[in-house]
């Protein structure tokens, strides 16, 4: 059975507290009105000032920020400060607690997508975390050496630096085969060697290039697109050597993982697109 | 307006600003011998509605032109899926069709520009060179940055936008 994400479960208390506040103080801002009561109205706004506080740091967390999500404190801190009338602060509660809700909704569905939130995690997310699984034991035999180029390959890859990765790339794809690491490997480092040199120098796509062999086909995380898209095969390469490259430091390498994981995002976004 | 090399453009806003605050300014001063007598400090601030804006797409776009062939000698050609937060700072060069236009009218152009691998915004601080609209394939040149700066997905703060084929 899966574990529960204790993050994942406060963070969906974190959601319902927004309506459950607004709206909550809007019910007891009802209540004073009907009842006519003699509290300061304004007691009851400080539900929507904590609904909106819980939005914004619920939009600051996600790395796509909703700066309209961001910025509701401060209209809240204008709605408390103001002085209006009960019927008015009635109305006005109603409409910023739906407010606060309609923006909740919109934070959800749209800046809160899966795999993107994967900058800061402390683990591996899916579906990135399944396909190590599933390559894990094929990296046995990896020299604590080559995994370690395959972090550095891969961080300076996702970091821009496209010549260090070629350099350290072809290092590591040099290195003699009775080093215990699997061929794919070594194929994997000649991809991302090409790849890089071609991008450090600003070059178009050659009209052959280096592939995985047939054999390798089970290792690799994206299946090859039709023959006749030259440009789609190129690319796709591209992404299965780099997500084996990181699949080989992830498992061979346990003191390069926060390394990893800083870049876990760029991977999530190989494997996914 | 050409400027030396420099194309200047003023924004449509600038240029509303100014005709509304001149048609204010002709009703104020038929009806009121008040704004008359002040016209000879009146009339020059008007038209600093339309210099200052002027000025500073100048110098902006002037200062976009001398960092042009910098950022050309060292950007590196990438795909859209290339870019992430890990590359922020770095100076890149994409190719892809422009699939949304935003905030054209005050010369502050932010475009949606989309590749094969996947869809990046582009913003630019001053305006382009070239009017480029929606489906047009641009050459895209600038500089990973976060979407508000400190924070926010990584998107290009553009130096240069050019069209290199007619859709």
């Amino acid at each position: 059975m899966p574990e529960e994400n204790p993050d994942r479960n406060s963070h969906r208390l974190m959601e319902i507290g927004v309506p459950l506040l607004s709206f909550g103080g809007a019910s007891l801002a009802v209540i004073f009105w009907i009842t006519g009561a003699t509290i300061d109205f304004r007691l009851s706004i400080l539900g929507c000032v904590l609904g909106s506080w819980l939005l914004a740091y619920l939009a600051w967390i996600q790395p796509k920020k909703d700066i309209v999500a961001l910025t509701t404190p401060i209209y809240s801190f204008i709605f408390l400060a103001v002085p209006t009338d009960n019927f008015s602060a009635v109305i006005l509660e109603l409409l910023y607690a739906g407010s606060l809700t309609i923006l909740l909704v919109r934070l959800k569905y749209r800046f809160s997508k899966p795999g993107t939130a994967a900058h800061d995690a402390k683990e591996l997310a899916e579906p990135l975390r399944t396909y190590i699984e599933q390559t894990r034991d094929i990296w046995s035999g990896t020299s604590p050496e080559a995994a370690h180029h395959a972090t550095v390959a891969f961080v300076r890859f996702a970091e821009g630096e496209f010549g260090e990765t070629a350099r350290r790339s072809g290092t590591a794809a040099g290195q003699p085969e009775d080093a215990g690491n699997a061929p794919c490997l070594t194929r994997a480092f000649m991809i991302v060697s090409e790849h890089a040199t071609l991008l450090d120098q600003s070059l178009p796509r050659p009209a052959t290039y280096r592939t995985f062999l047939p054999e390798d086909s089970g290792m690799l995380a994206k299946p090859l697109p039709p023959a006749q898209d030259d440009d789609a095969g190129f690319y796709t390469t591209l992404d299965n050597a780099l997500l084996l490259l990181f699949s080989a430091a992830w498992s061979a390498s346990e003191a390069d993982r926060p390394h990893l994981l800083a870049c876990q995002a760029f991977a999530q976004r190989l494997l996914s697109s | 307006m050409k400027i030396g090399n420099v194309d200047v453009k003023v924004s449509i806003v600038a240029i509303a600003v100014f005709v509304v605050f001149t048609i204010l300014l002709i009703v104020a001063s038929v009806y009121s011998p008040e704004v008359r007598s002040q016209l000879i400090w009146l009339i020059p601030a008007l038209f600093m509605l339309l210099v200052i804006p002027m000025a500073l797409n100048y110098m902006s776009r002037s200062q976009y032109a001398e960092i042009e062939p910098i950022y050309e000698a060292q950007a590196k050609t990438v795909r859209v899926k290339m870019i992430n937060e890990n590359m922020i700072g770095k100076i890149v060069r994409i190719e892809g069709v422009v699939e949304r236009v935003y905030f054209q009218f005050l010369n502050r152009p932010q475009y949606l520009v989309a590749d094969r691998s996947g869809e990046i915004s582009v913003k630019m601080f001053t305006s382009t060179d070239e009017d480029v609209k929606v489906n047009d394939v641009v050459e895209v040149l600038g500089q990973v940055i976060r979407r508000y700066f400190v924070t926010g997905d990584p998107v290009i703060n553009c130096v240069s936008i050019r069209k290199i084929k007619k859709a």
